[in-house]
């Protein structure tokens, strides 16, 4: 997928004009987020058993060798193909050389967030090979060429207009309509023409389990059961940090993730596949590959504070009671990850250069770490990633910035020095004031006031009209006496 | 290459000292653990309700094939698929189609795996399996999959009725997966959990029944 995190304000302030996109972000969210707290309430001790994830997730990070072996092992048992990619290009090399192999000229596909990042439907069509995503919101924001504008809503804030104009080119509809039900069902009838006829299906993985070999997937359409029951060979991707030790840790990781995800007890489906299917069976793969992806996470994992970002299992709730992310939505984090979670996913995966405004574009008010079902630590990750940025820039205003907060320090820690410097300075900044408010200075403050004004000092402080009002006070009171 | 890249990352993630795995919590045991029978029998009725499945209760045999007849005549079946695990099996359903007009096949019909596809996909007007559990947790059927239990027969038509035996119904996911995963024995292929009807809500976040697979769900618990 095109990287475009560089362009987070520009994306911002334009999406900030979208009536359309602002009304959905108002309502939606909110209404998931109390729909999650509802259905966390079926724990007996919701608390426990949000922390039992974090656990999970801990120790899936901390014995991720040890649990990607034992899981190939059991995996390879199975019957399974498992293959290994360094980064984006070697797993999508590996995947079109499968589809090659078998002549494959047309696939389907359920939602990966892997093959979002190594951008597999461009490798695809590049090679002759027609890529078709099938949960509907991946399959419109695919036609569309957008990125995700939500993980569990890709398409959501798409107005069906849009879709209707689309589906008419793009999907066979006749009709024209703007009801969401019946343009479903035109990409049901659409779609449905292509699990019966493909060949070769694909599937990302949602939890991976090292004591079976077995991975498992999270859904509601029903298109990644079809992806695993009608074509002939299924591939399956994966990022190296899916791995959790037993298959019961895996079904609390799915309890937690689809409430944290939709708010649902449980989602329509959850499919569990342990190798191809059996010889005898009528239908199933006939063949399973499984390819296990880097693309970067080693070298995160080497990275001791950086390492927690693993544990992230894209349940999406950090998303919605963002207090950033629900007024820009997902587009300016520009790649295939938005909100707190993009903001730690991004910069980790494709540096801090290139994603300076995604870990910045934060209050660090802490809602994303709160909810978090697996464990990250996002205001610790912001105030990282912002970290190795100055010291990787060496910023011109180092030396300054050092200096004026030493001195900053030194006044604040002494009555009578931060007075004296607050009388010599408030008559100066109250000069650049202009109706009530300071928009600019020169100098070095110059950036302070890019996103934001100050308002004008009132002539005289508070401390100096208390002064005045106790004497007078005193004054009367000593008049009654 | 493969044999490269394995290495390659596996060392890069071993060469980094070791985290400490921390201590988990224990969990206060689920509420459903404490239900008697009637009592998961309501609690998997309103949870599938809840998602617009329609749970039948039948007492024996005939029952269960009364509502089927019910259900046969009011959603117009004419072709239906069936699975073969010993619950289908015991209720003789090509005997009740022949009595009710609606043509019975299995996948086993089919000369092959694409007649059995295309039957599958663009004749049968409902899907009839059985299920391996029902669990009271969420009204969720749980399915190992096998060639008794095609995959596609509770997928791709448009209505799913499944026919389970009240003895397995259970509490919690973990009763019903750790008896295809715990006890060493054959290990199934494909297990699915299945809870209500095939659904998006990804345009305008409106809910859609029957996405890709089915509109409808509706179990009968035997016995």
């Amino acid at each position: 997928m095109k990287v475009n995190t560089r362009n987070f304000v520009q994306t911002a302030e334009r999406e900030m004009q979208n009536q359309y996109a602002r009304a959905f972000l108002a309502l939606m969210p909110p209404v998931i987020a109390a729909l999650r707290v509802q259905v966390m309430g079926s724990f007996p001790d919701p608390e426990a058993a949000q922390e039992l994830g974090r656990a999970i997730r801990a120790e899936a990070v901390a014995r991720m060798p040890d649990l990607l072996e034992e899981f190939e092992r059991n995996a390879v048992a199975a019957g399974a193909r498992v293959l290994w990619a360094r980064d984006a290009s070697e797993a999508n090399e590996l995947v079109l050389s499968i589809a090659r192999e078998r002549n494959v000229t047309e696939v389907t596909k359920g939602k990966s967030m892997i093959s979002e990042e190594t951008g597999l439907n461009e490798a695809f069509k590049n090679n002759g090979i027609e890529p078709f995503e099938t949960d509907l919101g991946e399959f419109i924001a695919q036609q569309l060429e957008r990125p995700p504008f939500h993980i569990v809503g890709p398409a959501i804030n798409v107005p069906v207009e849009e879709i209707c104009d689309l589906f008419m080119k793009k999907a066979g509809m006749e009709k024209a309509t703007t009801d969401p039900v019946e343009l479903g069902y035109a990409a049901r009838l659409f779609l449905r023409d292509k699990f019966r006829r493909v060949r070769m299906g694909i599937t990302g993985v949602n939890v991976a389990v090292a004591e079976t070999g077995a991975i498992v997937n999270v859904e509601n359409e029903g298109n990644i059961r079809f992806n695993k029951s009608s074509p002939l060979t299924q591939v399956s991707l994966m990022s190296i940090e899916k791995v959790v030790p037993t298959m019961n840790d895996a079904l609390h990781l799915v309890r937690l993730l689809c409430r944290n995800c939709t708010g649902q007890g449980i989602s329509a489906y959850v499919s569990i596949d342990r190798g191809p299917k059996m010889k005898e069976e009528f239908d199933g793969p006939e063949e399973l590959f499984i390819i296990i992806v880097d693309n970067g996470r080693s070298r995160i994992y080497e990275d001791v504070k950086m390492r927690q970002v693993l544990r992230c299992i894209r349940c999406g709730a950090c998303l919605n009671l963002c207090p950033i992310y629900s007024k820009i939505g997902g587009y300016p984090y520009g790649w295939a990850y938005s909100g707190p979670m993009g903001q730690v996913l991004n910069p980790a995966l494709l540096g801090v250069d290139d994603t300076s405004d995604l870990f910045n574009a934060c209050t660090l008010c802490g809602t994303c770490r709160e909810i978090c079902p697996a464990g990250v630590d996002h205001p610790e990750l912001f105030l990282y990633y912002r970290e190795l940025e100055a010291e990787g820039k060496k910023m011109s205003s180092g030396r300054w910035e050092a200096r004026f907060f030493k001195l900053w320090g030194t006044a604040a820690a002494h009555t009578g020095l931060w007075r004296f410097f607050y009388r010599l300075v408030r008559p100066v900044v109250a000069r650049y004031g202009k109706e009530g408010k300071i928009k600019a200075m020169p100098g070095p403050f110059e950036g302070w006031f890019k996103t934001r004004d100050l308002p004008v000092p009132a002539r005289r402080t508070f401390r100096d009209r208390w002064r005045k009002s106790m004497s007078e006070k005193n004054l009367s009171r000593g008049g009654m006496e | 290459m493969e044999e490269s890249a394995r290495e390659e990352i596996l060392a890069r993630l071993r060469k980094v000292p070791k985290e400490e795995t921390p201590v988990r919590p224990v969990l206060p045991p689920a509420r459903e653990l404490s239900l008697d029978k009637e009592g998961l029998v309501s609690l998997f009725t309103e949870k599938l309700s809840r998602e617009t499945g329609v749970v039948y209760r039948a007492a024996d045999r005939d029952e269960a094939l009364d509502h089927l007849t019910e259900i046969a005549r009011t959603e117009n079946l004419k072709r239906v698929m069936t699975s073969t695990d010993d619950t289908i099996l015991s209720l003789d359903l090509p005997a009740w189609g022949d009595r009710n007009g609606v043509a019975v096949s299995t996948a086993a019909d089919y000369v092959d795996r694409e007649e059995y596809k295309r039957a599958v996909f663009d004749e049968a007007d409902a899907g009839i399996t059985g299920a391996d559990f029902a669990v009271a947790e969420t009204g969720t059927l749980v399915t190992a999959h096998s060639e008794r239990q095609p995959r596609l027969v509770s997928l791709a038509p448009i209505l799913h009725i499944a026919v389970v035996g009240i003895d397995r119904l259970v509490p919690v996911y973990e009763e019903a997966l750790n008896a295809f995963y715990g006890y060493g024995g054959r290990i199934p292929a494909h297990v699915t959990l299945i809870t209500g009807p095939s659904m998006t809500a990804d345009i305008r976040a409106t809910s859609f029944k029957g996405m890709h697979g089915p509109r409808r769900v509706m179990v009968i618990l035997l016995g």
